[in-house]
């Protein structure tokens, strides 16, 4: 590990709000909803007393400084072929018990990413299954009686014309370790957060679930 | 028949009846030793101890034997006397009914009168009389001549000694059995004894466990030829071997497979370990398993020996694949030309095929669709490497602009499950350039903005410095100061030049209404410090931050040094010390040569930067507390640290009991394998050292010091050759 990553890591660490990460891979569009961390970010700090650093960060996937984050971001469109390197580093960021959630931003079952990064996850995590709806991340912070919310992506016939009825995850030891999603968050919460005052229920909720889950469990 | 005659005959058949006494005493007292003796012998064998074999244990029933035959002897011996003889040949006399008791009388009176001669009583006066009566001598004689004496001896000695007789002969074949059982085969031994005993828990006096064999099939797809290996204490198997432990003598009692190491932490305890069952084969056991991909140990126990027997397994690797043209990724101005394709697999067991795989995704913002193109593929038989070539037609290919292609080498093993993962390559992109981004990296179709062409570089100020140094003997000291001061100046305003660049990267514009200088009170991550320029404390950090693409570190840090030196040597200038200038001025040069070499190009664009103002969010003016506090997780214990400690407790086994010892440094040997190739070869190090049973100090030592962290105390006052 080299002296800058052992000092952000520390830096990391020092601190002690949670930081929003998300994953920079050497494939695709790893920073295709640039606004999504603030959108997370915002709605953290709104609905719940976390201690939330106001900006998130990026972190490279190759670099050991993501074990200094417990919740980790990947999204795209085109395809993921992880590097070695990446494929070490998120191995062991998830048996040190970190949380992936990887998010298709083509919202499409048949497109790259989808195929590319399920097969680069099942080769790293395992395979993954679908998560009941009655899984406690339903539960963890607001209450999703039927599972994870509906995105408007899914609602216009974009991508695969599918209304995901479950997200799929790789659980290590009862915990979720990897959360993938079909249903284009990226999308639905890439806006500016001052924005959230035009909608009559916060449409990014479910991210404070998955905060939340991620830090308490 | 006279009566002396009489006597004698019937203190003949008292000696007899006294004799079968002490016969069947002896017999009843052998047998109860003995019988004592095998069911003592029997509970210590079942409770694990040895056998009564020492020369005290028979000594004990010697004793025993003793006090029997001593308490059955002396009390049926005391009451056999000429008048019980007497008394026993009347009860056989079979002519006389009922019984006249002529015998018994005259003995009595024949034995009260030899008690008068030898003077040991008084005699009855009647008992003479009675002693010479003709009729009674008559009766006595009859009943002697009438009883077969003889026969009713044997027939009474028969009824006697039968019964302790059969005893001692049950209880002698019972001893001969053992004795026979134990000097014989294990395996019959075991079984007769368990019949014997009817206890099949009953621990077996089998022999220890001895040497094995031990025979490794690979799994067929690996077209390799069975190993097989003496008598070993581990063997290397790939996963889904066949294992195979055979050795001779009865089967083991206990068989238990155990999974070692890093695998072993994450299994519940009862899933750990199991009991095989061993088979028997020929006049010996054999025991099989099934290699997995992590080490395993078996325990084999029998006759009071256990030995440890380790399995290496290991994965069957998935083929290593490297793309070794192209070597990087690359943009296309059109979709023409060819592309060659080279890679190389390799694979512990053997290659079966290998291509080139190729992704072509189309579109752009929210639409993109990919699809598939295989080439170049080629097929092994068995081979541990190889490599692939194929030539990439981007026109057949039908790419149009702005297509990716992700370029990625495959290759496969022989492992027959239909899960198996591939070997990949890392994927290379090349991308199709659009027509329109030529325009988006294009600078503004405006002339370059003009430079500040009276400004001296840093370089020419060096150089007239060093000149005006040269110089220096030969001027006066006035001469000195004005040329001195002059290239002060110059560097002074190309000291301010630097500052603007500073401030301008900070705030994105200079010139605009809202500019930033030194002093203007915003907080730039820089301040002002008696002239020269530092960082300001809240931006130490790192780590970009999002959206963030003015780092002070990477690229503001060196114009700082730079601008700093400047100051500095400006100083110098003006002090008329064009000596002491150029050493900061030769800093000031090299920070402006870095700052230059860590200038980036982003042209992706800068997305938006969104801070969000949490005190905002949550309704609150400033944070009112501190909640809860994350803290560091503690870590799991070190392995390096559980390591150390279970070497230590192997080389403190070793003095005692060298095989446990052994068997340790074995599973942490294998363990081992996986992380800490150094740590598991200095363990086979001291394995190798014990088995010459040589002095494996050292060898303990150095792996100790393999593991690291060895910590040394300060040398102390008493220390030699060290002084305090």
């Amino acid at each position: 590990m080299s002296d800058s990553t052992r000092a952000a890591m520390r830096d990391a660490t020092a601190m002690d709000p949670f930081v929003f990460a998300t994953a920079q891979y050497e494939s695709g569009d790893w920073d295709s909803a640039p606004m999504l961390p603030a959108n997370v970010i915002d709605s953290v700090a709104r609905y719940t007393s976390l201690p939330v650093r106001p900006q998130g960060v990026s972190v490279p996937l190759s670099s050991e400084a993501v074990f200094a984050y417990p919740l980790l971001y990947l999204t795209g469109h085109l395809p993921v072929r992880f590097t070695t390197r990446e494929a070490n580093v998120l191995r062991k960021y998830l048996v040190r018990g970190g949380l992936l959630f990887v998010d298709d931003h083509n919202h499409d079952v048949d497109g790259a990413f989808h195929k590319t990064v399920r097969e680069e996850i099942r080769r790293v995590a395992g395979p993954l299954v679908p998560l009941p709806n009655t899984h406690e991340l339903y539960r963890s912070f607001f209450v999703f009686e039927n599972g994870p919310p509906t995105t408007s992506h899914e609602m216009n016939g974009w991508g695969d014309n599918l209304v995901h009825e479950q997200l799929d995850a790789v659980l290590r030891n009862g915990r979720i370790s990897v959360l993938y999603s079909s249903k284009d968050y990226s999308s639905e919460w890439s806006f500016h957060p001052d924005n959230k005052r035009f909608l009559s229920v916060d449409n990014t909720r479910f991210a404070v679930n998955l905060v939340v889950y991620a830090l308490t469990r | 028949m006279n009566d002396t005659t009489i006597l004698s005959r019937v203190a003949g058949v008292r000696r007899v009846l006294v004799r079968v006494v002490y016969t069947r005493a002896t017999l009843l007292a052998c047998g109860v030793a003995l019988s004592a003796w095998l069911v003592v012998d029997g509970v210590r064998l079942a409770c694990g101890g040895d056998s009564l074999a020492s020369e005290r244990s028979t000594g004990i029933v010697l004793v025993f034997a003793l006090l029997v035959f001593w308490s059955l002897a002396r009390r049926q011996t005391r009451d056999i006397n000429d008048v019980r003889a007497a008394l026993w040949i009347e009860e056989r006399d079979t002519g006389a009914r009922p019984a006249s008791f002529a015998l018994v009388t005259l003995i009595e009176a024949l034995v009260g009168l030899r008690s008068l001669a030898t003077g040991v009583s008084t005699v009855d006066p009647s008992a003479r009389s009675t002693a010479e009566s003709p009729l009674l001598q008559a009766s006595a004689n009859a009943v002697l001549v009438r009883t077969d004496v003889p026969r009713a001896l044997r027939r009474s000695a028969r009824n006697q000694l039968l019964g302790p007789a059969l005893f001692l002969a049950g209880a002698l074949t019972v001893l001969v059995v053992g004795a026979l059982v134990r000097s014989g085969p294990g395996a019959i031994a075991g079984s007769v004894l368990r019949a014997v005993s009817g206890d099949s828990a009953l621990l077996t006096p089998i022999p220890p466990l001895g040497s094995w064999q031990v025979r490794v099939d690979a799994p067929a797809y690996m077209r390799r030829a069975p190993q097989q290996f003496g008598n070993v204490q581990n063997a290397s198997a790939v996963r889904g071997s066949m294992v195979q432990l055979r050795g001779p003598g009865p089967i083991p009692e206990q068989v238990i497979e155990r999974i070692v190491g890093d695998a072993a932490d994450t299994l519940a305890a009862a899933r750990r370990e199991r009991a095989l069952l061993p088979t028997t084969n020929g006049d010996g056991w054999q025991v099989r398993t099934v290699a997995t991909d992590g080490p395993v140990t078996i325990q084999l126990a029998r006759g009071g020996r256990a030995r440890l027997f380790v399995i290496e397994g290991r994965a069957d690797s998935i083929p290593a694949v490297a793309l070794l043209q192209p070597t990087r990724d690359s943009v296309f101005r059109t979709p023409e030309g060819s592309l060659a394709l080279v890679a190389s697999a390799r694979d512990d067991i053997g290659l079966t095929n290998a291509r080139f795989e190729l992704i072509v995704s189309s579109g752009e913002g929210e639409r993109f669709t990919a699809r598939t193109v295989q080439m170049g593929e080629r097929r092994f038989v068995g081979d541990r490497a190889g490599t692939i070539r194929a030539t990439m037609d981007l026109a057949a290919l039908e790419l149009v602009a702005g297509d990716i292609v992700h370029v990625r080498a495959i290759a496969r093993d022989a492992y027959p499950a239909s899960n198996r993962e591939y070997g990949s390559s890392e994927t290379r992109s090349f991308r199709i350039a659009r027509a329109a981004e030529y325009d988006s990296v294009a600078v503004e179709p405006a002339p370059p903005p003009e430079v500040d062409k009276s400004l001296l570089s840093q370089r020419m100020l060096l150089m007239l410095t060093e000149k005006l140094e040269k110089q220096r003997p030969r001027l006066e000291r006035k001469t000195l100061m004005s040329e001195a001061s002059k290239i002060g100046r110059d560097q002074a305003r190309l000291r301010r030049a630097v500052g603007d660049l500073v401030f301008q990267r900070l705030s994105g514009d200079v010139s605009g209404e809202h500019a930033h200088t030194v002093g203007d009170g915003h907080d730039h991550g820089v301040e002002q410090q008696q002239g020269k320029l530092a960082l300001s404390g809240g931006n130490a950090g790192g780590v970009l931050e999002e959206g963030d693409d003015s780092p002070v570190i990477s690229i503001n840090q060196p114009l700082l040094e730079a601008y700093n030196a400047m100051w500095d040597a400006g100083r110098e200038l003006e002090q008329g010390e064009p000596k002491a200038a150029i050493p900061h001025m030769r800093l000031a040069l090299a920070a402006i040569e870095r700052a230059r070499s860590a200038e980036r190009l982003y042209l992706r664009g800068k997305p938006p930067t969104v801070i969000i103002d949490i005190a905002k969010v949550r309704l609150a003016g400033k944070d009112t507390g501190v909640t809860n506090l994350r803290r560091e997780r503690e870590g799991p214990p070190s392995r390096e640290a559980r390591r150390a400690a279970r070497l230590i407790v192997a080389a403190q086994l070793v003095a005692g009991d060298v095989l446990a010892a052994r068997d340790s440094l074995a599973v942490l040997r294998v363990e081992a394998l996986g992380d800490s190739p150094a740590f598991a070869a200095a363990v086979a190090t001291v394995l190798a050292v014990m088995d010459r049973n040589g002095d494996a100090t050292e060898a303990f030592v150095g792996a100790r010091r393999v593991l690291g962290g060895v910590v040394r105390t300060d040398a102390g006052a008493w220390s030699r050759g060290i002084p305090r």
